[in-house]
Parts: C-alpha cells; structure tokens; sequence
C-alpha cells in the first residue's frame, strides 16, 4: 500500500491503518528501537508506542516522508526509553558508547555562541551533511540516526569495519568544526 | 546531556537524507580478485590499474594529527564518561587499566591504590629528565567465600611487542615476585586515509583517547580472543625463493624483475624482500622486482614470492638498469627455487628472520628489547593481522595492506599498538585476602615537540576504574610521590598539590580519570 493511502486511512480513523503500518514498516521502525535499546521488549514497545502516537498525531498531521517521520517518532521514544533503563541500570550499553561518540561533535564553548533551537541546528546539520561525499553521509547517519553497529553499515555499505570507524571519525570531528564555526552551543 | 541533545536534534535532519541513507545501494569493490583458499581466510586483492609500487618505507601513521580541546580544569563531576574531558594528544599512551580475573562472577571484592611517581629520571649524560611516571597499581583482593579460591589476575596494559621491554609490569603477590604468562590483543586502532578525505585505509590510525579502549575492551570479546587459541593458517603455498644475486658493477640500482599472468580469480600473490612491483589489472599481468644486493649470495633478508592457489608458470627473468624497470641490461641473474610450504611456515620463516637479523638495526631495538618479545606472540600477532586487516582479511583488507607485502605485516605486527595482559595464578583462602601489586614505568601521552601545539611540553596520563574489570571493587584510590617537580595543568583527580592534597578517593561512578602535568621549569 502507498503511503498515502495508509496515511488517508488514519485520516478515515480506520483500525487498519495501523495493521498496515506495521505491515509496512514495523520491522524498520524495530530495528531503530532495537539498536537504541537492545532489549526485544522495550524495542516491542517502543514500537507499539510509536503507533499509538501516529494514530493521536494524524490527523492533522498528512506527513510528506511517511518512512522517516515514523522513524522519528521510534528514535525519540527509543531514547526515552533508553534512559528510564539506565536510571533503573538496566539498560544496554550501547546507547552509551553512540552517546560517547556524538559527545566528540558537540562543539565547545567559546562564549559567543547562539543558542538556537533543535530545529534550526537541525538544518545547519542537514547542510553540513550534503557537503560530504555521499558514503560518508550515510555512514553517519546510518550510525547517529539509525544508531546501526559498526559492522552492519559495513556490510550495507560492503566496506571494512575500519574503513566505517576511521570514516565516522574524521565527520565527528569535520562536524563540531562546523558547529563550532557556526557559533553552535548545545 | 549534550550529546543527548545532539542525538535528538539528529532526528530532525532533513527527511531526503534520512531516506537516502534507509537504503543505500551495497558497494561492490571495484577489483576482486581473490577467491577464499582456506577456512579462515578470504583473500582478496585489490589492485589499481597498471600500478606500481616502490618501497619508501611506508605510511607512517600517528594517531590524531590535532590538539584536542579542553574543558578546563578541577574537579569533573558528571560521572558521563566523554572523551572531551582531557586533551586529546598527538601520541596516545592508553589509560592504566584495572586489573580483571579470568574467571567469571568471582565475587571477590576488591580495593585499589593507584600512584604516579614522578621521581625525575635521568637522560644518559646524567642530567635530570622529568619525562613519563612509574606506575604503581596496587590491589587488595578478599575472598569472602567460605573457600579457597585459585584465580588468574589478569593485568592489562597498553603498549606494543617493539617496547615491550619498557612496558611491561612487575608483579609481586603478597609482597613475593611472581611470573605469569603474557596474553596479547590484537592491534588496537584502526586506519584512515592518506590527507586526501577519500576514506581510504593506507595509514594506520592509533587509539587517541580513552574511549577507543572502552570501544575496544567493553563487551570482553577482545580480551577472550587475546586469550583464544591463535589461528591457523596452513593453506599449502608454492614459495618462490630468489638467491645467488649478480649483477653489472656499474649500475647503482640494477635491478632484478620476474613478470608473469596470472588468474586473478584464482591465484593470490604475496611478497617479501621486494622493492617494487607493477600490474595490469586487465590482463592479470605482474612483475615484481627488487634491487640486486650485488656481490651477496643470498641477502640478510629473503627474497620470496608467496602463491597461494594455482601456481604460476612461464615466468620471465629480466635486468633493468634501475627500479624505474624500463631499461633492460644484461648481466642481471639470480636463482628461483620452487618450495612448497604452507602459509605458516612461511611467516614462522619470516618472523623468526625478523626477529634474528631485521629488528635490531631497523627500530633500533636492542638485544634486551628483541629478547622482550614473546616469539608465539609474535608470531600469532603476525597470522591475526593478515587476517583481522591484512591480504587474508577479504572486504576488511586495509588499503595499506592490500598490495600483499608481508614485510609490512611482519614489520607492523611489531611496532603496533595494542592491548597486552599480564597473568598471575593467586590463591587466596577463605575469608583470607592478598596483595597484588603491579609496577610498570609509564610513558605519557604528548604534543610532537615540533607541531607548534600549545599542549607541547604537557605530559598526560589517563586512568580508568572500571573499564574491562570483573573486580567488583569496594573503594579505589589514586596517589602521587615524588610530585615536587611537576605542575599540574589539568585534571579531575582533585589533588592539590599547594595544599599537600596528594592523595584521594575516586568516585568509581566516574569511568575515566585524566592528569595532565608539566615539568617546573
């Protein structure tokens, strides 16, 4: 089914709107909770949140790119959800270790910065982004927006582990230039 | 948290780049050639067009090429691990690590006292050198069971095969010199591109800050592979060795070249002793050439070419006036003899050689320092490179290893860095405690003297509590001595050396600790 139409289907308030959801991205919008949380029940239920919130949201909503919107959703509920774990300590690590790796983007403070909102950061981000090579996009936010292990985007990618890590290592570092640069503060 | 905000904010990237990336067509690389010959190795080579290589000693990686930033300094504490809580040095020396059993849910407790003496050495004129710290890393483990327990301490350090000599730690157990045997990881960094932003693997990346050890020894695959079985590599190999060496006397580079086809689909080519070699990756065509070391019956070094799958045949022997191989001259010969070995036996050959004759004069390394080297060690070092990195690695192959130069392997296996672990038996009774006590001379992290940076003449040194540690440790406490000669620039220990505060109690919430110090003037 088109986007569309499933989405003129939650417009209709028709149950179906989720089946078809889940039909259609349910396995996607896992694996973006799964590589957050790491646990097959709170990914299940971030999952299930994730419909729930598209149900309440459209209408009004009429998203543009169906895919990543709900992505969206999934990645911030995931992130919630990571973090009640790790206050209750029961959260995987892995979360920690991408954490740690964006704290080398964050940019440091020199005093003159602006404090913007997520959304305008968001697009100064987005243009940093279309400067690199198209690999090198993807590398990063296959491992910051999907939060994809290493060897995984390797393997979409068909490069080497290495290749991946030394990669993501030079645009951390390229990308808090940028935001440094720009006058970013987080 | 700012990485926290970072990762939200992340999520309202543009939705084209969102869905580009969702998915991304699988890369073919460009050239395969290799086919897997063995069980544990797929070979893959890949070569440019009509390429050619000459030996200059190779990329020289050096971790991180610029000053890091900082955040300041005093007491840290947001116990978020972040690698942005030191500066990030030219030349990474690793955390000290805490000590860890080999055994799994031991329950034994433990406490820890950690000190940096900073008693001045000496430089060999005798004049004063305030250059690195001598390490004490002290361990009190309790047996609260109602029995007697044998564990293996495992102690790990950072450090490389090349320095093991200046690396590796003392142990005493209750005050008692003890031995145990020495594990080793496998190279501990990665590789990046050559200044060109290509992504590119030709140099070698080193670990530059403690979060790259996290990445590497979190999960505990690296330290049970360390302590694995080696692997294998008994793939039958055709060795083509190159002897009785001749050449013109008025030619300063005269050189010695064989040229054959092969099926890259279906031969794999290794090398050792070669200077320089040319290919076409259309028609399979190779020649491989080195300088003919005149007057020398057989070089310090062998010569050999390695087949790996079908042989080669109709090879062509020619002289050239120098390693450009354009101008043929007569008068250039040598010796072919076929041997058929396996793979193993060719790098035993080539290690023990290395270690023989090669080492001492192109590090520098000294007899004591050559005998540091565990030769198993080594040599298992050397079959985990060609397999994690190197000729055998297949799509993992790393642009610097790709050519197929074993010189390079063996030569890197070496010098690279890498995690090592120091093993103790202890018996420790019932109710019963004991004493374990490391001592190791520890280099710091540094700015290269030359780079202009601000950070050149600081010396740091990283600390982490719980990093790879099963210990389930009950208080740890860091220390300095002899610290008369030293300022401290950054840090979150808390010492405070005007208020004689030298020695404190660590949060173990806090996975990293960090002292950054230079030497009064």
């Amino acid at each position: 089914m088109e986007d569309s139409d499933i989405i003129e289907l939650y417009w209709q308030r028709d149950q179906s709107a989720i089946a078809e959801t889940s039909e259609k991205y349910g396995g996607f919008l896992w694996n973006i909770a799964w590589n957050v949380l790491r646990s097959h029940g709170d990914a299940e239920e971030c999952v299930n949140d994730t419909y729930l919130r598209t149900w309440n949201a459209i209408p009004p909503a009429r998203p543009s790119a169906f895919r990543a919107w709900l992505g969206r959703i999934t990645r911030n509920l995931s992130l919630d959800r990571w973090k009640q774990s790790r206050a209750e300590k029961r959260g995987g690590d892995g979360m920690e270790v991408l954490l740690g790796e964006l704290d080398q983007c964050v940019p440091a403070p020199h005093g003159t910065e602006q404090a913007l909102e997520d959304r305008e950061i968001a697009g100064l981000i987005s243009a940093f982004l279309r400067t690199l090579p198209q690999e090198l996009r993807i590398m990063f936010l296959r491992r910051y927006w999907y939060g994809e292990d290493l060897a995984d985007i390797a393997v979409k990618l068909g490069c080497g582990q290495g290749k991946v890590k030394s990669s993501l290592f030079r645009t951390r570092k390229a990308l808090r230039a940028y935001l440094e640069k720009e006058g970013v503060s987080l | 948290m700012k990485a926290e905000r970072l990762f939200r904010v992340l999520g309202l990237v543009d939705e084209d780049l969102i869905e580009e990336a969702a998915s991304p067509a699988v890369r073919q690389r460009k050239f395969p050639l290799w086919k897997v010959l063995t069980a544990a190795a797929c070979l893959t080579l890949v070569c440019g067009f009509s390429l050619t290589w000459l030996v200059t000693g190779g990329f020289q990686g050096m971790g991180s090429s610029a000053p890091g930033e900082t955040s300041g300094s005093g007491i840290v504490t947001d116990n978020e691990p972040s690698s942005e809580e030191g500066t990030t040095f030219m030349s990474y020396a690793g955390p000290v690590f805490p000590l860890t059993l080999a055994e799994e849910n031991s329950g034994l407790p433990a406490k820890r006292t950690t000190t940096w003496d900073f008693a001045p050495g000496t430089y060999q004129d005798g004049t004063p050198r305030q250059w690195g710290a001598a390490v004490t890393d002290r361990y009190t483990v309790v047996n609260i069971t109602e029995s007697d327990q044998t564990v293996t301490a495992l102690y790990p350090f950072a450090g490389s095969f090349r320095n093991l000599a200046s690396q590796r730690p003392t142990v005493t157990v209750d005050g008692e010199e003890a031995e145990g045997p020495l594990y080793a990881g496998a190279y501990a960094g990665g590789f990046r591109d050559a200044g060109v932003d290509d992504g590119s693997t030709w140099n070698l990346q080193y670990p530059d800050s403690w979060m790259d050890y996290k990445a590497l020894l979190d999960d505990g695959s690296y330290l049970n592979e360390a302590l694995g079985d080696g692997l294998v590599l008994d793939t039958p190999v055709a060795v083509y060795e190159f002897t009785d060496f001749t050449a013109p006397a008025n030619y300063d580079a005269a050189t010695q070249a064989i040229a054959f086809t092969i099926d890259q689909e279906k031969t794999t080519v290794l090398t050792y002793g070669f200077n320089g070699a040319s290919w076409d990756e259309d028609t399979g065509w190779r020649q491989y050439s080195y300088f003919v070391p005149n007057g020398i019956r057989r070089d310090k070094d062998p010569k050999l070419l390695v087949v790996l799958g079908d042989d080669i045949k109709d090879y062509a022997l020619d002289g050239y006036e120098n390693g450009g191989c354009e101008k043929e001259i007569d008068g250039v010969s040598c010796t072919v003899t076929r041997l058929q070995m396996t793979l193993d036996q060719v790098l035993d050959l080539l290690c023990r050689n290395y270690l023989e004759t090669y080492a001492d004069w192109q590090y520098g390394m000294d007899t004591d320092e050559v005998a540091a080297v565990p030769d198993a060690l080594f040599r298992r070092a050397v079959n985990e490179l060609m397999v994690q990195y190197g000729p055998l690695a297949g799509d993992n192959t790393a642009d610097r290893y790709d050519s197929g130069r074993l010189d390079d392997i063996v030569s890197e296996a070496m010098s690279m860095d890498r995690v090592l672990y120091l093993a103790v038996s202890v018996n420790i009774p019932a109710g019963g405690q004991v004493d374990i006590t490391f001592t190791m001379w520890k280099e710091p992290s540094f700015d290269f003297g030359c780079s202009g940076s601000e950070n050149v003449g600081l010396q740091g040194y990283d600390f982490v509590t719980q990093l790879g540690s099963n210990l389930d440790f009950t208080g740890q406490r860091a220390a300095l001595a002899n610290a008369d000669n030293i300022q401290i620039q950054r840090q979150n220990f808390g010492f405070d050396l005007e208020k004689g505060v030298t020695e404190v109690t660590l949060n173990p919430e806090i996975a990293h600790y960090y002292l950054e110090i230079r030497p009064n003037e």
